[in-house]
């Protein structure tokens, strides 16, 4: 038996996902994760929404809860402040963290809350069968923009640097090897991590623009993005449709938020209550 | 099969025509009952070990082969890349339900 | 030893539930509930317990049933506005079978409505709020003593029957200043069932009526647990057999506990020709109101529920073998009034003294409305 094999949950398989999909590859970069840091699978509590991506939980051999729709980061919030020293991770797609719930991932990144998130970035809701997210790129067509996109899609790594988050970084299901390695950086990580991960649904976002196949799409990922250097070295118009990789912010000196409760105000509330309060 | 998954088939051959066999043997563990015939692995693989082939046993269609077990150079690119466990590079120890 | 204190209501649930054994408390301020927020992040940090304000209701509901399968007790508290938010993650709990308290101190609706003045309005929402098929459990103390006791009870009833537990309480029994007897720590019965190991997945497998032992995470073998419908061992399954087979476990671990669940108060029910029916800060007034008539030569008497959910059906049929004339005392413009008109004999008269403008009732506006009835 591998190691990571220790993290799945065998009795469930096979996964729900269409053949070739990224959440697939995602399972098992996250269950390598895991295996390189050699955790204890009762330690671990993998909290998730709903979509494809919140069918990740159910496969996993942690702790797994099934929540509702873009509330996993409240959720995963309760379970980390009331067991602090567990291993807290969320999986979220498109809607679940920018859409309906993206209020939560501002404040749970605000907090700094030492909480592992996966986004996994398709561009769609894939679940409910194709309609445009808020990370759909533009002009592209879906379900519910039959003309084409006409809105713009949130820049995840901008909008999480501007809400103070202490670790943010992204790769793609064809990276392999760094998406595990960016992934076992960010548990090893104190504060609130996030790792977006650009993923295919060729089935949903694929099929109505030209990508019916995954191995047509991963080929269409691996075009638009690069490493954040290569990015760098493009003018203003060649950056706009494309996405850089790697990990952007990696900030150790804010205070993760359990540590600054139980550490820095339960003593101070202690000692103002031995002062003889009622 | 589609035609991504038949020029994967092709470009596998092209790749298995520039090589000679590995100096190692690998052993291929297949998982049949987890294989949805993506051919992910199939374009993966830098040697071209694999082929795609119409199953009519498996649901989505298509499954996995070995076409040339001594190609396999070990690297275990497909093994990382299968999202659906169904194919292991040199697993000795245990036998898993289903495996060839 | 017991303490006599004046003490604001609100507090007296906060005081209750760290009592109770409450450690985890995640809210959002909304009037007026507040102070029990106040209260516990006051306190909670003292005593090494979590508390959190989060980003709005939905959160705040979310981070207490977290915490509950963390192994918490856990408590939010909030009012109309943040009570209709927090109706999807209700339904998670009971889906989930997940022990939470949630404080609703009512307080004029729709809407906004009047955020300082007093209704009870939200008695149908307490039961019907959330979709779907689900039991719930809602007690509404009225009395100083009974605002300790039932939020303590609300604790005991969310741990022992894995469901969360609606507490409800009006603006002016929260605001106000009132005396009352805390009783002394270990005179009252605190239920905290202690996680066994879990050695499978097989967390929700009983017979149909037990009580079910608590689950949560950590414990040795890796759960899951999911607001998508499942079989025993918390798996997704739509299988109609296995469904319907959940379905009748959460339905029956109430309904096959009544006796356990629902309490009320009688006052001079024995001999009495009219029954008042009343709860909450209404209650208050009708018991003043029947000792008055009393006094009068009136025979009325006050059936006061303290639970409203599951009804005190069967007492309340109990008295209406002998007792014909009912009154129903609500604010609001007729909820629980329904209730007694279904579960009344057709030869019972039902009358109701309905307001929903934020006035309390006198305890004399209760005796006139007495007086007509029994004219």
């Amino acid at each position: 038996m591998r190691d990571y094999e220790k993290y799945i949950r065998y009795r469930t398989f096979p996964t729900p996902w269409c053949p070739g999909c990224g959440d697939g590859v995602i399972l098992k970069s996250i269950a390598m994760a895991f295996a390189e840091l050699k955790l204890d699978p009762d330690e671990i509590v993998v909290v998730a929404g709903i979509g494809c991506s919140g069918r990740m939980p159910t496969y996993f051999n942690t702790n797994t809860l099934h929540t509702t729709h873009g509330r996993a980061l409240t959720f995963a919030t309760g379970i980390k402040l009331a067991r602090p020293e567990k291993v807290v991770v969320v999986i979220s797609g498109d809607g679940d963290a920018t859409a309906i719930g993206g209020n939560h991932l501002i404040h749970a990144a605000r907090r700094n809350i030492g909480i592992k998130m996966i986004l996994i970035n398709n561009g769609i809701y894939g679940m409910t069968g194709g309609q445009v997210s808020p990370l759909t790129p533009p002009k592209f067509f879906t379900e519910t923009t039959p003309y084409g996109n006409i809105e713009p899609h949130f820049n995840v790594r901008t909008l999480l640097t501007a809400a103070e988050a202490t670790f943010v970084a992204r790769e793609t299901v064809n990276r392999l090897m760094q998406l595990k390695q960016v992934i076992k950086k960010s548990f090893q990580h104190k504060g609130f991590s996030v790792v977006e991960v650009m993923s295919n649904c060729h089935v949903n976002l694929g099929r109505r623009n030209k990508m019916k196949s995954p191995l047509v799409m991963t080929k269409y990922i691996k075009d638009i993005t690069m490493p954040m250097a290569d990015f760098e070295k493009l003018s203003p118009e060649e950056q706009a449709p494309k996405y850089p990789l790697g990990i952007f912010v990696e900030n150790n000196q804010r205070l993760e938020y359990t540590d600054l409760y139980y550490n820095h105000i339960v003593p101070v509330a202690q000692q103002s209550g031995a002062k003889g309060e009622k | 099969m589609e035609k991504e998954e038949l020029k994967a088939n092709q470009d596998a051959q092209e790749r298995r025509a520039k090589k000679k066999s590995s100096p190692k043997k690998n052993k291929i563990t297949l998982v049949p009952l987890y294989c949805k015939g993506c051919g992910l692995c199939v374009d993966i693989c830098p040697t071209g070990t694999l082929q795609l082939y119409d199953d009519p046993k498996n649901k989505f269609g298509a499954s996995v082969i070995i076409e040339a077990p001594d190609y396999c150079i070990g690297c275990k690119m497909c093994e990382l890349q299968c999202p659906d466990f169904a194919i292991f590079i040199n697993y000795e120890q245990e036998k898993k339900e289903g495996a060839q | 030893m017991s303490q006599r204190k004046v003490l604001q209501g609100n507090i007296i649930i906060a005081k209750a539930a760290l009592a109770a054994g409450c450690d985890f408390f995640a809210g959002y301020p909304i009037t007026p509930s507040s102070e029990i927020a106040q209260y516990m992040s006051k306190e909670m940090p003292k005593m090494e317990r979590a508390f959190i304000q989060m980003e709005d209701e939905i959160a705040s509901l979310g981070a207490c049933i977290g915490a509950s399968l963390a192994g918490k007790k856990t408590m939010t508290a909030t009012s109309g506005p943040g009570f209709s938010l927090m109706q999807e993650h209700l339904g998670m709990a009971v889906m989930a079978e997940v022990p939470v308290v949630i404080v609703n101190v009512m307080r004029g609706g729709p809407s906004t409505g009047m955020p300082t003045k007093p209704a009870q309005a939200d008695m149908m929402q307490a039961r019907w709020g959330t979709h779907g098929d689900h039991p719930i459990i809602a007690v509404y103390p009225a009395f100083s003593e009974e605002i300790f006791s039932e939020t303590v009870r609300a604790f005991n009833l969310a741990e022992k029957y894995w469901n969360p537990v609606i507490l409800l309480l009006d603006e002016v029994l929260g605001k106000a200043h009132m005396d009352v007897e805390i009783p002394e720590p270990g005179s009252y019965e605190v239920y905290w069932e202690k996680t066994h190991q879990i050695n499978d997945l097989n967390i929700y497998d009983r017979k149909i009526g037990e009580n079910p032992p608590r689950i949560d995470f950590f414990h040795g073998y890796p759960i899951h647990i999911d607001g998508l419908e499942h079989d025993a061992h918390g798996w997704p399954s739509f299988d109609a057999k296995t469904v319907d087979k959940m379905q009748k476990l959460r339905m029956q671990k109430i309904y096959q506990n009544l006796d356990d669940i629902i309490k009320y108060k009688e006052y001079f029910l024995d001999d009495a020709e009219v029954m008042v029916f009343s709860f909450g800060i209404s209650a208050r007034s009708a018991l003043a109101a029947v000792k008055m008539a009393r006094e009068q030569g009136i025979k009325a008497g006050l059936f006061q529920a303290l639970t409203i959910w599951p009804f005190p059906r069967a007492a309340m049929q109990e008295r209406f073998k002998r007792i014909k004339k009912v009154l129903t005392v609500e604010m609001n413009m007729g909820q629980m009034k329904y209730e007694v008109e279904r579960i009344a004999p057709a030869d019972v008269e039902k009358q109701t003294l309905l307001r929903a403008n934020g006035m309390p009732f006198s305890p004399d506006e209760v005796l006139n409305a007495m007086k007509e009835f029994v004219k």
